[in-house]
């Protein structure tokens, strides 16, 4: 029984194509390579999730639970709503007594201190007493009068801060420190800390559209982070560009977050501190940079200030560290900062 | 049997040993390509509180923070029909096919197609 | 048809017949495993009398085997059929093209290739309708049934290497 002819033509045909196969197979699923991992928790009062590369699901789990207890952690302090908040506690003895916080809470509120004074006041933290006079679900809308009232309470400078002994005072008794528009960000720097401490090299955390980025993709490429449309017609057209980020935060502050239409006029969340009405020219604002705590806080003083004024805040503190911009204005036209031009696509530029 | 192994043809050798490196790569290419059964996973607090295929209508009452919340699974979509919390703007959302369906107040978060689905493929995250 | 050859067949047959019910009775550890016994005969059968009797043989045995078990025309029967046929068809002209290239291993493991992957495609057109369910089960179907045909192949090898054998070592 000699069957064996051997056919050289078919056989090395045969074995090549074995060794094609494994070349290109292979590669795809060797096990030890980094994936990326993923979580969602409705923290903060809002959707927070974090992606990060690991090694192993157990690893990126450990890593994940952790961070997520510390914006838990961090959230409960600075919860302008709870009793017992540090946060609470500043309001409640405004005029009264300095209040001793956590490092956080006072690092947090020197930040925001920091950028309503770059900001000429365009971004104030202590604007809670207007904050809580509107009520964009039930669509409230305050009369003028309530608002000067709350604007007469309305100052950072009136903020005090005691770095010897850790306490934050409010001069003026009914000041409300609202850290809504900066804490998220500074959330997100914190947990993004906390992963690398846990031995992660590479992630997101992303607090609604706060978003901090470090490290690389398990691909060798940048984290890709899409930029929501601020006017979305139809499906399809939720985002209006992507950028490449790594070791950097981008926050958005946008019209269409939280907002009601009334008599043909959009009044939203982002109140401009110096008249304590909606600020009305611009759609939305991405602010890139190293921290988040800074995006986030930046992208509400550029909103408040507008396009021109916006884009000389961000060139000013450029010159200090590194800062890029986007700005969509109330005509829908697009500025972007030159090392991230062509972001935004089909944009009627100026 | 021996035998019949020696008497193999080299062709016969190869075949084997294609087919089987075949369906071992298959194995691995497939369990990283293809999605996991669409699923909805319901969690309250970061505790996942109701599993459930998105292929099976269903409806149920689940606890939550401000009372019962009603999950409806329907034709490979989700919608929650039942909230207790100020704003129900869960409820808003309606008819969920992928994605996630959140309500803050509830600290529920309604996962459909799987935890780590993603809107877009291409983006790891998104800004606004 | 010549006696012989209808003699051949009926003989052919019947050892199919009991190889599939042998196995149709063998404890499995998981429900849908199959050991494709009866693709040795097919095999044999298409060695030593040509592609037509392989083919009657394997018809015979999967009807009738239906009929013994009460499934004819029904889900399992539309399976069996399609992977028979289908598997008998490619090791047919597999053997009939490639002039000896494979011996009964290969045509085993060819055989075993396309009776699995007609019946995963049939059950996706028929019953299952999901395609990432067959996508994820077949690879682990095709390593199974790529070693049940191997040594399915080495015993149809054994089995034509005594039939051949004019002088039998032990009678």
């Amino acid at each position: 029984m000699s069957r064996r002819r051997r056919q050289p033509a078919l056989f090395c045909f045969m074995l090549c194509s074995i060794f094609a196969m494994l070349f290109f197979l292979l590669p795809a699923c060797s096990s030890n390579r980094p994936q990326t991992y993923q979580k969602s928790r409705a923290l903060m009062d809002t959707f927070i999730t974090i992606t990060v590369a690991a090694g192993s699901g157990k690893e990126a789990d450990n890593a994940l639970e952790t961070a997520f207890a510390v914006i838990e952690g961090f959230g409960k302090r600075i919860d302008f709503f709870s009793g017992d908040s540090e946060l609470s506690r500043i309001n409640s003895n405004a005029g009264i007594a300095g209040i001793r916080v956590s490092a956080d809470t006072f690092d947090l509120i020197e930040k925001a201190l920091y950028v309503a004074d770059r900001s000429g006041g365009a971004f104030d933290p202590t604007i809670g007493p207007v904050v809580r006079l509107w009520d964009f679900h039930k669509k409230t809308r305050p009369s003028d009068t309530d608002i000067k009232r709350g604007l007469a309470l309305v100052g950072y400078k009136q903020v005090v801060l005691d770095k010897q002994r850790s306490t934050v005072f409010l001069k003026k008794k009914g000041m409300l420190l609202d850290l809504g528009g900066i804490a998220k960000g500074y959330a997100a720097d914190l947990a993004a800390e906390s992963l690398k401490a846990g031995g992660i090299a590479s992630g997101i955390v992303a607090i609604a559209g706060d978003i901090r980025a470090f490290g690389l993709r398990p691909d060798g490429t940048p984290w890709n982070i899409g930029i929501k449309n601020p006017r979305q017609e139809r499906a399809g057209d939720e985002i209006i560009g992507s950028i490449r980020l790594s070791n950097r935060a981008v926050s958005t502050a946008g019209d269409y977050e939280r907002y009601f239409i009334e008599d043909g006029r959009r009044y939203h969340h982002i109140l401009d501190p110096s008249t304590g009405y909606p600020a009305g020219q611009c759609r939305s604002v991405s602010i890139i940079t190293e921290k988040g705590v800074f995006t986030d806080g930046f992208d509400n003083a550029v909103f408040v200030l507008g396009p021109q004024k916006g884009m000389q805040l961000i060139r000013e503190i450029n010159r200090d560290f590194e800062m890029d911009g986007i700005i969509i204005d109330a005509d829908g036209s697009v500025s972007e900062t030159d090392r991230i031009k062509g972001t935004i696509k089909n944009e009627k530029s100026h | 049997m021996k035998r019949a192994i020696r008497d193999m043809t080299i062709a016969d050798r190869v075949l084997l040993v294609m087919l089987l490196a075949l369906s071992l790569t298959g194995i691995f290419i497939v369990r990283e390509a293809v999605p996991l059964t669409a699923e909805v996973i319901v969690e309250v607090d970061g505790r996942a509180v109701f599993t459930a295929p998105l292929d099976a209508d269903k409806n149920v009452l689940l606890d939550s923070i401000h009372g019962k919340i009603g999950i409806e699974i329907k034709d490979r979509m989700v919608r929650i029909n039942e909230a207790h919390c100020p704003n129900r703007l869960c409820m808003k959302e309606g008819w969920v096919s992928q994605g996630v369906i959140v309500c803050l107040p509830n600290k529920v978060v309604v996962f459909v197609g799987g935890r780590g689905n993603r809107l877009n493929k291409e983006l790891d995250a998104v800004t606004g | 048809m010549p006696l012989q050859d209808k003699y051949r067949i009926a003989v052919l047959s019947a050892y199919a017949l009991v190889l599939h019910g042998f196995e149709a009775i063998l404890p499995m550890p998981i429900p849908w495993l199959r050991l494709g016994l009866a693709n040795i005969i097919t095999v044999v059968a298409l060695l030593l009398y040509g592609f037509r009797t392989a083919m009657t043989v394997t018809l015979i045995r999967i009807i009738l085997a239906s009929m013994f078990t009460g499934t004819f025309l029904g889900p399992a029967f539309m399976l069996s059929l399609g992977g028979g046929v289908a598997s008998t068809l490619a090791v047919g002209s597999v053997h009939a093209l490639s002039q000896g290239l494979f011996g009964p291993v290969g045509l085993s493991l060819i055989g075993s290739f396309f009776h699995n992957a007609a019946q995963l495609a049939l059950a996706y057109l028929l019953f299952i309708q999901r395609i990432e369910a067959v996508l994820l089960i077949s690879p682990v179907i095709f390593l199974i049934g790529t070693s049940t045909g191997a040594v399915n192949g080495l015993i149809a090898d054994l089995l034509l290497k005594n039939i051949r054998k004019p002088v039998p070592d032990k009678v």
